[in-house]
Parts: structure tokens; sequence; C-alpha cells
């Protein structure tokens, strides 16, 4: 009879459903004002990153009269982050950070004065990347590969440029840096995002204006070097005049992350059922050729505007997180990849309910921990919040 | 040589309305230079949200805005801003805060384009209008706001008021 009831009670706790369980939220910024505004945005919404258990977390705010850009670590025994330090000297913008060997080391890359700049972090010299003006910069990092990827200008538009970076210690050096296409662009390029993936090749993608609206466009190199292969647009919608009007849908801010044995994921804004606003979209490549494309939120979610998108994955653990108001006022939403589609969407605990939460940041380290920052609006002013998650 | 010089023209009229942005001929600038000009002359904004490929803003350009009443009423009456729903390009607020244009959108829930936002001269938003509109209807909104109806009424009262 005993036996029978452990027997009953196993069959009833077996389907229980894992689920990412949530740590107490943290404060990452010390700056906190009315008159202080932080922004977490950067190419492929790159702001969060761990190294060997450290967190780190960059972002730009005010506070000093002028935009800056600041990072704030938090070692994995620490109970919370250390005061921020400043990235730059000089006007900062849209700063990226990404995970270096060893615990605690970063490389990040920002815009300041108008060019890309990268260090490593703690310690580092900062390295002018760009060549000419150039906004919007990225990183991604692979074992003893290092890149970094902007919007530089070259003749009327930007265009996507990737470096190879060569690490020594708290040294980066360039190794090679080319355009993805060598010819002058013919519309704007904007807002790269980076991805080493498993067999060490490097893909991109970006905005690319080429058909005279926005498109996201990607393209790969082989391990070893930059020769791109021809660009190809990720979105599987085609570009073209509605009744003879304009020259296509809306789409924007790709983000990238290595996926598979060689492949990746992005996940982007997307305008393509333009009585919804932007919807989360994903693709996923493989070896070059990123396939059909997705819808990321659920149902619940029809009838409002997703924004500030973002794809985290590592090992067999893939995430999307974004902001959406479905529940009155913008929140933070997580969808878990199933398998074969993007899961129910569930809200940050700690990024949700009254005010508004928004612009999320996401990663996942060595564990399958998942670290996730976001902004919180109140009346004292924008708090930069973090909290940490485990599937169980 | 002078057929493909012409058909090089033509395909140049062909991409250059192919996509939307401010309707041609009215003096539209950027966020910032239209805050300032609006403290200076005391003129509301009228902020055109539009997007780089909008069929929906190109058919307000060519239905809408080609009208030359419209256009001396717009032009001459307020400082008329374009914002592009996903550049990059960076705003400053009037609380001094700098964020993209694309960050606008998201602070505006700019559903759809085109969003049409009047704001009064020192940058506060006094009713934003979403979509397709006639040349009747931004008639109806400049009386609205500039006869100062959106201080006791809103928009629907307004417009379900009118004769």
């Amino acid at each position: 009879m005993r036996r029978a009831g452990v027997l009953l009670l196993a069959l009833l706790a077996g389907p229980a459903q894992a689920a990412w369980q949530w740590d107490a939220p943290l404060e990452v910024s010390t700056a906190v004002g009315a008159a202080v505004f932080p922004h977490v945005e950067s190419a492929n919404r790159q702001g969060i990153a761990v190294s060997g258990g450290t967190v780190g977390v960059a972002w730009e705010d005010n506070r000093s009269g002028a935009p800056r850009c600041y990072a704030a670590f938090k070692p994995a025994a620490a109970p919370a982050f250390a005061p921020e330090a400043a990235l730059s000297a000089g006007e900062c913008y849209e700063p990226a950070i990404a995970p270096l060997g060893g615990a605690g080391r970063f490389l990040a890359a920002w815009e300041e004065d108008g060019a890309v700049w990268a260090r490593v972090l703690p310690g580092g010299k900062p390295l002018r990347l760009s060549a000419a003006a150039a906004v919007q910069a990225t990183v991604a990092t692979r074992g003893d590969q290092a890149y970094a990827a902007w919007a530089e200008q070259a003749g009327r538009f930007k265009r996507i440029v990737v470096a190879a970076l060569a690490i020594d210690g708290d040294a980066v050096t360039v190794r090679a840096a080319r355009p993805i296409e060598a010819a002058e662009p013919a519309d704007e390029q904007a807002w790269p995002a980076l991805a080493a993936v498993a067999n060490g090749d490097v893909v991109a993608v970006w905005e690319d204006r080429r058909n005279k609206h926005t498109v996201p466009y990607g393209s790969r190199a082989p391990a070893g070097g930059l020769d791109f292969a021809p660009a190809a647009r990720i979105s599987d919608q085609k570009s073209g005049r509605v009744d003879g009007l304009g020259a296509g849908l809306g789409a924007m801010r790709p983000t990238l992350a290595p996926w598979g044995a060689d492949g990746s994921a992005a996940v982007w804004l997307d305008k393509r059922d333009f009585l919804s606003g932007y919807d989360v979209y994903v693709a996923f490549d493989a070896g070059g050729r990123f396939g059909r494309n997705q819808r990321v939120q659920d149902s619940f979610g029809d009838n409002m505007s997703q924004w500030h998108a973002k794809v985290a994955a590592r090992g067999d653990r893939l995430v999307a997180v974004w902001d959406d108001a479905r529940d009155g006022t913008p929140d933070v939403w997580l969808s878990t990849w199933t398998g074969e589609g993007f899961g129910d969407n569930v809200a940050v605990p700690a990024a949700a309910g009254p005010g508004e939460q928004s612009d999320p940041l996401a990663a996942l380290d060595e564990t399958g921990a998942l670290h996730v920052v976001w902004l919180d609006r109140g009346a004292e002013g924008t708090r930069v919040r973090y909290a940490r998650a485990v599937w169980k | 040589m002078k057929t493909i010089l012409l058909a090089a023209f033509m395909a140049c009229v062909a991409a250059t309305a192919a996509w939307a942005d401010p309707p041609q001929g009215y003096p539209f600038v950027d966020y910032n230079a239209g805050l300032k000009a609006a403290k200076e002359s005391g003129k509301p904004i009228f902020l055109y949200f539009g997007r780089y490929g909008c069929a929906w803003c190109d058919h307000t350009n060519k239905k809408t805005f080609s009208d030359a009443g419209l256009k001396a009423l717009y032009s001459d009456n307020y400082v008329l801003v374009y914002v592009d729903a996903e550049s990059g390009k960076r705003v400053t607020l009037p609380t001094g805060e700098r964020i993209t244009e694309a960050e606008l959108g998201t602070r505006l829930n700019a559903f759809a384009t085109p969003l049409f936002v009047y704001l009064t001269p020192q940058g506060e938003k006094i009713v934003q209008i979403p979509g397709f509109k006639t040349v009747q209807d931004f008639r109806d909104y400049d009386r609205y706001v500039r006869g100062g109806f959106y201080k006791k009424q809103t928009l629907l009262e307004f417009l379900g008021g009118k004769s």
C-alpha cells in the first residue's frame, strides 16, 4: 500500500515542468536620480556577459552631465555588484561587452567621440578600432577568438566593418579589419550583431536599407578569416511596393547568438503584421543560410508592439527576451526554445508589475544559468537592475 | 545616348519615389532642430513619425500632403519635424535625456506609421494620431491644436462636437 502511494506521488510529480527559478534582483548602477538617464542599448544588445562566474554589465548614463559609459561587475560569490567604473573619457554611447577566458575578464567596445573603441576589462588601455566615423559597436568571443563589428562611414552611407582581435593579457590589438562588403554601400547599414559559432566561423547580421526599407541581412566568414560570403537577407519577406506604395515592411535591431553545431539564431523586431506593431521573429542559420522565419511571442502578445528583443543561447538552451505592455504597463517577457518552437511567454518576476520595466539584456553562462538586466523607470528615476535564474 | 540618359533619369526618379520620407516641399527638420526652433518661434510642433519604405506614409504624402492649401497651413503655422521610426539617430528630449529616434517611437508607443504627434512649443505632447488621414482631418486637428481646444477637450470630444 505504501509502495503504491509512493508510486502515485512519483507519477504526479513526473509531469511537473521545469521552469526558470529566479534569485532576488540586484541594483547595478549606483547613480539614480530624476535627471539621470541610463541606457543599456547597444548593437546586439550586448551589455551583459558572464566570465568565469563574474557578471559584467555595461551601460551609458549622463550622471556627469554628458553621456559616459560605465561597467560594473559581480563575482559569483559576491552578494552585490561592485561600484561601477567609467569605461570612457569622452562622450560615449552604446557599450557592448563579451567574456574572455579566465574569471572576470571581458572585452568591451563602445562609441566615443564619433569613433569605435575597445579595451580589455578590468585594466587595459582603449584602442581605437574604426578608421572613419563610426557608431554601434558590438563584440563576440569564443575561446581565444575575439571579434568586434561596427557601422562605419563609407561615402554617403555607413557599412558594417568586422575586426578580428588579438588579446594578450590586458592588451587588445587588431589582427585584421575589413568591411563585410568591399563595395561602397548603396544605402545605410547599421546595428551589427556577431556570433563566433562552434565550428570557428563568424556570423554577422545587421540592418540593411539597400532595398529602400530596413531588412535584416546576414553573412558568414569561414574560421580563421574575414572572407565573408555575399550578404543575404535573413527575412523571408520580400521587398516591394504594396499597391504601388512604399518599398516594404519594417524590421529592426537584429540580435544573434551561436546555436547548435555550427549555426546561429537571429532574433529581431519585425513589422510584417503591421496591424500589431513590431513582433519578435527568429531565424536559424545552419552553415551560412538562414531559414524560415518564426514568430517568437505567443498570442497573448498580439495586438501590441514588442520592443527591445534579444536572443541568448548556450549549449542546448535558447531564450528570447523583450518588453511589451500586454498586462497594461511595460514588462520584461521571456520565452524559452522547446526544441520545436518558442514556449509560453513568462514575465521576469522582478521586471513585471506596476511601473515600467523594459529594455532587457540577457546572457546564459556555462552552467546554463540565465542573467538578465533591465531598466526600471520609477518616480525617483530609472534604475539598472539585474536578476539571475536557473532552470529546474 | 539621349535614350540612355533618359532611362537613367527615370530610374533615379523611380528609385527616389519608392520609399517614404517627409512629403516633398515641406520644411521638415530633425527633432533637435525642431525643438529649438519651436522654443524660439513659439509655434507648436507637428511631428511626422514615419518609416523608411512605409507604404501608408507614401500614401499619405501623395494623397494628403500634396494639397497646396494644407502645405501652406502647416508650413506657416507649425515647426515641422520628421522622425524615422527605425533610426539610430540621437535626439534630446525636453527632459535632457538623449535617446534614438527609434526609442522615441517606443516611448510614444508608435504602434503604426505614419504617426502624427502635435507638441507644444516646449515639446510637451498635445495629441498623437496614427495612420492615414485626409486633408480635412489635418485641418480639424489644426483647429483643435491652434484653437487651444485641447486644453478642455479630448480630440474625440472635439471632433464629435464639430459642425
